[in-house]
């Protein structure tokens, strides 16, 4: 690196990044803090949800605000359809037996969005604008939008979360289910909202990533380490954590890329989440394991 | 139509292999290994490399692609042997990725994307096709065979019965004085070796290897298998294997009879209905075809 | 953007071929074993642009063939698989053709790293191998003979390309390519042009060719300040490369290889990315009646480079099989140079050339894609190169060289 605007550049790079990816691990988090187990198959929702927007946008002509809420709908209708078919009855059996069946799941919704569209990549019907231009630093006004549109949805989930029943009751299931439920509080139905939103979310952030880049069917499981790795770092079922590791990851990654070779990124999520499982399990903002 | 099945065959075996390794790893000590394409990768590519570019002889390349992944697999289990079983699943998964990546941008190395082509075959060029594929086919059967021997023996000898008392409660294991460590890398370094032969030997079959050739899909074939055939029975792992060659077969027979679909897509529907059968059998039978008979608890 | 027109042309021509090769396929339930011949193209990925329509090609010349009585009464018929433009799938595909149908020549391979990946298949078991693949390593490899690659290899187009652009007035180039087989070598003749010329490459960086996202490379290429970009690639990555360097307001020229932006580049791009780009490609023989008839019997449809060598595939081993009098892969090898450059009446379609080699004449077939003569190594001698500029919405000729 040149010098420091180099390193502004990536920094600016990887807050951006880090921001696309808050969402996916959010929704990782809200499913891990309610039901207790890893869902690897938010890549395959991330992908459902990049697909459903592009549908929405490159063929229904919706503009992209419109087609991110498609977006969401989808994946959360597909996260929610699948947790009740496919993983809830699993649940007896452990996490471990879920995780397997969430991988298998992924790949199965992966393979569903290749059968729908083949495997070329596609792109959203949007004007292409000129970066920015700070001093020497560029950003894209995609990227900023990206970005509004993230802070926007983890924004929107923390009030939820902060000032609703809802949220309240899902913040009790998540710290303590036998209390929650001894209240009253329904714990299948605050499983099923849990598993809407963080498919949902995971699917917004999908199409945020595309709206950047193109999409094909990998789109999501391209991530899933990256999001697994943001999840951790932040502290597994931990909302806040999650969009603190988003950020930590996103930034090393790009440091990452620019230190080494760009396409050695998911490296860098790969050994953040065997540091921190390693050394500090409970990450930085989580509390239980 | 029967060089056909020979091939299909052929590639049971590798799969078969597989399975034999994941079982050790998986079936006898309970360590969800969703990396296992990264060693059969290495072995791959360890044989491919030392036949192709150095020269030497294929028996000694499967002994060097099967000694590779052992390591590997030895010190993957220094690292993640103390992780909780669903991190596990993630963690040998990104193990197996990484791998991928190395292979798919270290062009010096591994030729990159492009791969590696022209890996010699046993009497390949010197016999008919049919006549190597026949060949090739008692070569991985008679490999299966042994390895099917040496594990069963292993399973149930005091050292597997040390691995399964792991797999159920490691802290007992440990209180009763078990060096668990020491054991979960053994049995790492087991599976992986056998995993790492089949690699090898897929490598001189096919004549060409590239990274794509080793994707996630390829472990999931083999926790189907093995979920299928039955976690914990060596038996179970080789039948477990041919229940999936014969899915993905059949599938791609059934995806013929569809008109109108195109090849990616029948590529996906032969994925997709992959997966879909391990969720089902993970719901509706985990115990397997095969359950095992020295199992103590139903538990996957 | 929609890709429908692309997506229903190439489905009409697959229909249409599937039904030509089913057609073929009933008439060779006659008399005499048929001779089987294996394609290989790509019909879908990278090179899906192209693969119905080199099918397309082969399958013409097939029906033709058979329709003026096969090779010494002996019907052809024609085998086919997708390689998807993926040396994985590709060597799938050429093991199901050689093993299973048992194709005595192979054609229409495309991407080099398929043709890299298939070619040792073939000449370990004798089957003769054409294609369009550019990568000079393709026929260094110990093939045997067994390799005819129409197309001028990558050297030959590289150094064309970057004397070209030294003469335009470009000194600092960056090189941006994907992986292939060919990548390394056009480093190493581009630089050596760009000297000669009195330029630099600025740059060189191998992309990973599933890439999606080329932020980091971008940057790089905006601080080298470089007055040429070469986009050494494919089409799915040339086109988000194109979409990057528009954003990150790159003035200079850019230069890829014409395959890698074609018609679809426009429907995904709009004008004002695409205008001012420049490509390059070996050119077919256009004044050839070869290429003539081809024109006629694609009809609306464009006749790519490709397609008119694919024609010339299919024509060369089946005159070579006639010429043999017997069609194994060996004979057929052994005989190409013969229909193609060994003197002879000059015949520049497959029913002429039939006629006379039953008749007992000797022919010198010149196609669609040049006079077709392949130097020891298989590799085409003498072709014309293309330059073209997009604008507005389609490709101006600019030079032909």
């Amino acid at each position: 690196m040149e010098d420091w605007r180099d390193l502004a550049q990536v920094l600016l790079n990887g807050v951006m990044a880090g921001s696309v990816l808050m969402l996916p691990a959010i929704g990782f988090n809200c499913i891990f803090a309610v039901l207790r187990y890893p869902n690897f198959a938010v890549a395959g929702f991330a992908t459902i949800g990049a697909f459903a927007g592009w549908v929405a946008n490159a063929q229904w002509g919706m503009p992209a605000g419109l087609a991110l809420l498609v977006a969401f709908l989808a994946a959360g209708a597909a996260g929610l359809l699948s947790e009740e078919l496919a993983l809830k009855p699993l649940r007896p059996a452990g996490p471990l037996t879920v995780a397997i069946a969430s991988v298998a799941l992924t790949i199965l919704l992966e393979n569903i969005i290749r059968f729908s569209f083949g495997n070329d990549l596609k792109g959203y019907d949007l004007p292409i604008l000129r970066d920015w231009r700070f001093d020497g630093i560029r950003v894209s006004p995609q990227q900023l939008t990206n970005t509004a549109y993230a802070i926007g949805a983890a924004g929107a989930l923390f009030a939820l979360l902060a000032f609703t029943r809802l949220g309240r009751a899902m913040r009790a299931v998540a710290d303590n289910p036998t209390l929650a439920d001894i209240k009253g509080v329904d714990p299948d139905r605050i499983a099923r909202v849990a598993v809407f939103i963080g498919a949902g979310l995971a699917g917004f952030g999908g199409m945020l990533i595309g709206l950047d880049t193109s999409i094909d069917p990998l789109t999501g499981f391209r991530v899933v380490l990256s999001v697994f790795a943001a999840a951790v770092v932040g502290g597994l079922g931990s909302i806040p954590g999650a969009a603190l590791g988003a950020m930590v990851v996103g930034v090393g990654e790009e440091m990452a890329g620019v230190l080494l070779e760009p396409a050695y990124r998911t490296v860098t999520a790969f050994l953040a989440i065997l540091l921190v499982l390693m050394f500090r399990p409970s990450g930085l903002l989580g509390a239980r394991n | 139509m029967e060089a056909y099945l020979v091939a299909m065959l052929v590639f049971a075996g590798f799969y078969a292999l597989m399975a034999l390794g994941l079982n050790v790893i998986w079936g006898l000590t309970g360590m969800v290994n969703l990396g296992l394409v990264g060693f059969f990768g290495l072995g791959a590519y360890a044989s491919a490399l030392l036949t192709t570019k150095l020269g030497w002889p294929m028996p000694l390349g499967w002994v060097a692609g099967a000694l590779v992944a052992a390591i590997a697999g030895g010190v993957m289990a220094l690292i993640v042997a103390r992780l909780r079983g669903d991190y596990l699943a993630i963690v040998t998964l990104g193990f197996a990725e990484v791998t991928r990546l190395i292979a798919s941008n270290e062009i010096w190395l591994t030729n990159g994307t492009d791969g590696i082509s022209g890996i010699p075959g046993p009497w390949r060029g010197e016999v008919s096709p049919q006549g190597f594929n026949l060949i090739f086919l008692a070569l991985v059967w008679a490999t299966v065979a042994i390895a099917f021997v040496l594990l069963s023996r292993l399973s149930h000898a005091p050292f597997g019965r040390v691995l399964r008392a792991i797999r159920e409660d490691q802290d007992v294991a440990a209180v009763a004085g078990k060096p668990v460590l020491w054991f979960k890398i053994r049995a790492f370094i087991i599976g992986a070796c056998v995993t790492g032969m089949a690699g090898a030997l897929y490598a001189h079959y096919n004549a060409y290897i590239a990274p794509e050739g080793f994707a996630p899909l390829l472990t999931i074939y083999i926790v189907l298998a093995l979920t299928a055939g039955g976690v914990g029975s060596m038996r179970g792992a080789v039948v477990g294997a041919l229940f999936v060659m014969a899915l993905i077969e059949g599938t791609r027979f059934l995806a013929a009879e569809i008109p109108g679909v195109s090849p990616v897509q029948k590529a996906a529907l032969r994925e997709g209905i992959i997966a879909l059968t391990l969720i089902l059998l993970l719901r509706f039978r985990p115990q397997g075809l095969i359950p095992e008979r020295t199992r103590t608890r139903s538990t996957t | 953007m929609t890709k429908l027109n692309t997506t229903r042309r190439t489905a009409l021509l697959g229909t249409a071929g599937a039904l030509a090769t089913f057609a073929i396929g009933g008439r060779a339930m006659a008399q005499n074993d048929p001779i089987r011949f294996g394609v290989l193209p790509p019909l879908t990925g990278a090179g899906g642009p192209y693969g119905p329509a080199m099918l397309r090609a082969i399958q013409q010349v097939v029906e033709e063939a058979n329709a003026a009585g096969g090779v010494r009464g002996r019907p052809i018929r024609l085998f086919f698989e997708d390689d998807q433009t993926n040396p994985d799938a590709g060597v799938r595909g050429a093991r199901k053709l050689i093993d299973v149908d048992r194709v005595q020549a192979l054609m229409g391979t495309w991407a080099s790293s398929v043709t890299t990946a298939v070619a040792p298949l073939c000449w370990e078991n004798r089957v003769p191998l054409f294609t369009v693949s550019g990568a000079d390593s393709i026929t260094l490899l110990p093939h045997q003979g067994f390799i005819f690659r129409t197309q001028p290899n990558s050297r030959l187009q590289i150094a064309t390309a970057g004397d070209w652009l030294a003469g335009k007035g470009a000194r600092r180039i960056y090189h941006m390519a994907a992986q292939s087989p060919f990548a390394q070598s056009s480093q190493e003749v581009l630089t050596e042009r760009m000297r000669a010329g009195g330029g630099v490459v600025s740059g060189f960086t191998i992309y990973e060719r599933e890439k999606t996202a080329f932020r980091s490379e971008v940057d790089a290429i905006m601080r080298s300040r470089s007055d040429t970009v070469f986009l050494n690639g494919y089409l799915p990555d040339v086109t988000i490369l194109l979409r990057e360097l528009f954003r990150a307001g790159f003035d200079g020229r850019r230069f890829t290889m014409a395959y890698a932006a074609n018609a679809n580049t426009f429907q995904a791009l709009p004008n004002e990315v695409t205008n001012g780009l420049i490509t390059f490609q070996p050119s077919p023989d256009l004044n050839s009646g070869a290429f003539a008839r081809l024109k006629n019997r694609f009809g609306a449809t464009e006749v790519d480079p490709y397609s008119a060598q694919t024609n010339d595939h299919a024509t060369m081993a089946i005159l070579a099989a006639a010429q043999a009098g017997d069609a194994s892969g060996t004979a057929i090898r052994d005989n190409v140079r013969r229909v193609t450059q060994g003197g002879g009446e000059t015949v520049d379609n497959v029913t002429d050339g039939l006629r006379a080699i039953t008749a007992g004449r000797a022919v010198n077939f010149d196609g669609a894609s040049g006079p077709v003569s392949f130097d020891e190594r298989g590799d085409i001698q003498g072709t014309k190169f293309r330059f073209e500029a997009a604008e507005n919405g389609s490709f101006k000729l600019l030079e032909l060289a």
